[in-house]
């Protein structure tokens, strides 16, 4: 099972791309707020994420994710179930 | 400023009800000062499947969706003058209510004819059609795949429907098949697969057949939305499932008026019988009024030219080769192989937005496409041809875009100008 702070920083790594303006990622960064990821490349980087950790992650449960500590803990919880 | 009531009355100080709109009026800001609202214009006057005017400037329409130019049909518009002189201009009331005529009937018993299903739905739009049918087959044990380039209308179905929902990778078969053996189906529920024919923002198309091989290992449902592809594609014009033969293995296959059909409403058409329950669920379709009886002529008389003019498809397939064809010997980005949608990526909305507006001054409307409404973040000069287009017509938007390829330097600098406020 992958650390809390190994899924955060998966989760940078994989936001790089989609973060055009470089913004520092913090845990209390809004995606689309202070990233400025539109809601399209949200879904694709969730489905990087359902890759490369072999799990589903269906819609419902990130549309109440807002910050990346949000969906790191989103994450955490899909992997122990 | 006003508009900061809800402070008032307990809300966040200094902030109103639109706040959460401030990053998109920023946007529009800067589509504004460039020029014409792309999603706010009016047409003067619109004469004919393939000519508008603004002011005194005719307008090559190029994104309207009228694939094969029925609205001006003259069968079609005499169905619907006649059914407004038999019927009046609107039923006044739903499906499950006085809104069914025997023309609506006749029209469901036609399409599922052309569809060889036992059992077709008409509804007052095509998003409503989606809205209502996924939101009716779908319950809560059971989940639903879309593609990730699904239609608005689409990702609307899955959140009126309330159920688990998974995206798998835009037109990749295989994706869904690790997807579909990943997420646990609960106890008496069913996958629901939902893809669409041909794309609406880039214009490709999908590999049907390969979804419902892969769906049906699975013991899953596929949905298939043929909005921009029936009447278009296919030997009678039943899609882009009857073009790759597997028309007669689709469980569900939804469509539009508003495109080839020259109306406006939808339709669902199932190839199984219990789909009619289903009238007796569909919230979309029994609390909303049913469709005005001209609509459903016009729709009924454009299918009966889809029967019977198979011209109507070899036109439009020419007309899009050709507009293909040239843009792409132009060097322009096309987001797909030829099809009646042409997509054009451009480097930035920003630009996209001044090149949309050149080309109206210019007199062609396109459309113009910006995230996150368009695949990949992509923003989009988008084409949709029409069988009513003739070469010279084709030949006439080529040597625009050619125009504006010529000019982009000039171009960009009034844009510059434009959004610094100059």
């Amino acid at each position: 099972m992958p650390k809390d702070q190994q899924i955060f920083d998966k989760i940078c790594e994989l936001l790089k791309p989609y973060n055009v303006k470089n913004k520092p990622i913090l845990r209390t960064s809004g995606i689309m707020s202070d990233l400025e990821v539109d809601s399209t490349a949200v879904f694709d980087l969730i489905m990087e994420l359902e890759d490369h950790y072999d799990i589903s992650v269906p819609m419902e449960v990130i549309s109440d994710v807002k910050t990346v500590g949000e969906l790191v803990l989103a994450i955490q919880e899909l992997l122990q179930q | 400023m006003s508009g900061t009531g809800g402070a008032d009355a307990g809300g966040t100080p200094g902030l109103s009800i639109f706040s959460k709109y401030d990053p998109l009026k920023q946007r529009v800001d800067v589509v504004n000062r460039i020029g014409v609202d792309p999603f706010n214009m009016t047409f003067d006057d619109i004469m004919g499947p393939t000519r508008g005017r603004i002011g005194n400037r005719e307008i090559i329409l190029a994104g309207t969706n009228n694939y094969l130019g029925l609205t001006y049909d003259e069968a079609a518009r005499q169905a619907a003058k006649d059914a407004i002189d038999r019927h009046g201009t609107g039923t006044t009331g739903s499906r499950i209510a006085n809104g069914t005529y025997v023309e609506h009937e006749q029209l469901e018993r036609d399409l599922a004819e052309h569809l060889g299903k036992p059992s077709c739905i008409v509804f007052t739009t095509g998003y409503v059609t989606n809205l209502a049918a996924m939101a009716g087959l779908a319950g809560p044990n059971d989940v639903i795949f879309i593609d990730a380039d699904a239609h608005a209308c689409i990702i609307d179905g899955t959140r009126l429907a309330g159920t688990t929902t998974v995206r798998f990778r835009h037109n990749n078969p295989a994706d869904l098949d690790k997807r579909l053996a990943r997420q646990a189906i609960p106890e008496g529920g069913h996958a629901l697969v939902v893809i669409e024919g041909l794309y609406s923002m880039f214009g490709d198309i999908a590999p049907i057949d390969e979804f419902v091989e892969v769906a049906h290992r699975h013991g899953a449902y596929l949905y298939v939305d043929e909005a921009h592809s029936y009447g278009v594609f296919g030997a009678t014009g039943a899609g882009i499932a009857e073009e790759q033969g597997v028309l007669d293995q689709i469980d569900f296959y939804s469509g539009t008026f508003s495109k080839s059909l020259a109306s406006v409403g939808g339709f669902c058409a199932s190839r199984h019988p219990e789909f009619e329950l289903l009238r007796k669920v569909m919230r979309p379709y029994m609390f909303t009024a049913s469709a005005a009886p001209s609509n459903i002529c016009a729709a009924q008389a454009a299918l009966d030219a889809i029967k019977s003019r198979p011209e109507l498809r070899t036109n439009i397939m020419a007309r899009a080769a050709q507009l293909h064809d040239g843009l792409n010997r132009m060097g322009f980005d096309l987001a797909a192989p030829a099809s009646p949608v042409i997509a054009i990526r451009r480097p930035n909305e920003a630009q996209a937005a001044m090149e949309w507006n050149w080309l109206l001054k210019e007199g062609v409307y396109v459309n113009l496409a910006v995230p996150p409404g368009t695949p990949q973040s992509s923003s989009l000069l988008r084409i949709s041809v029409s069988a009513a287009h003739t070469e010279e017509d084709v030949n006439a938007i080529l040597s625009r875009f050619r125009a504006l390829k010529d000019q982009s330097g000039e171009i960009l600098n009034e844009m510059m100008r434009k959004i610094a406020g100059g």
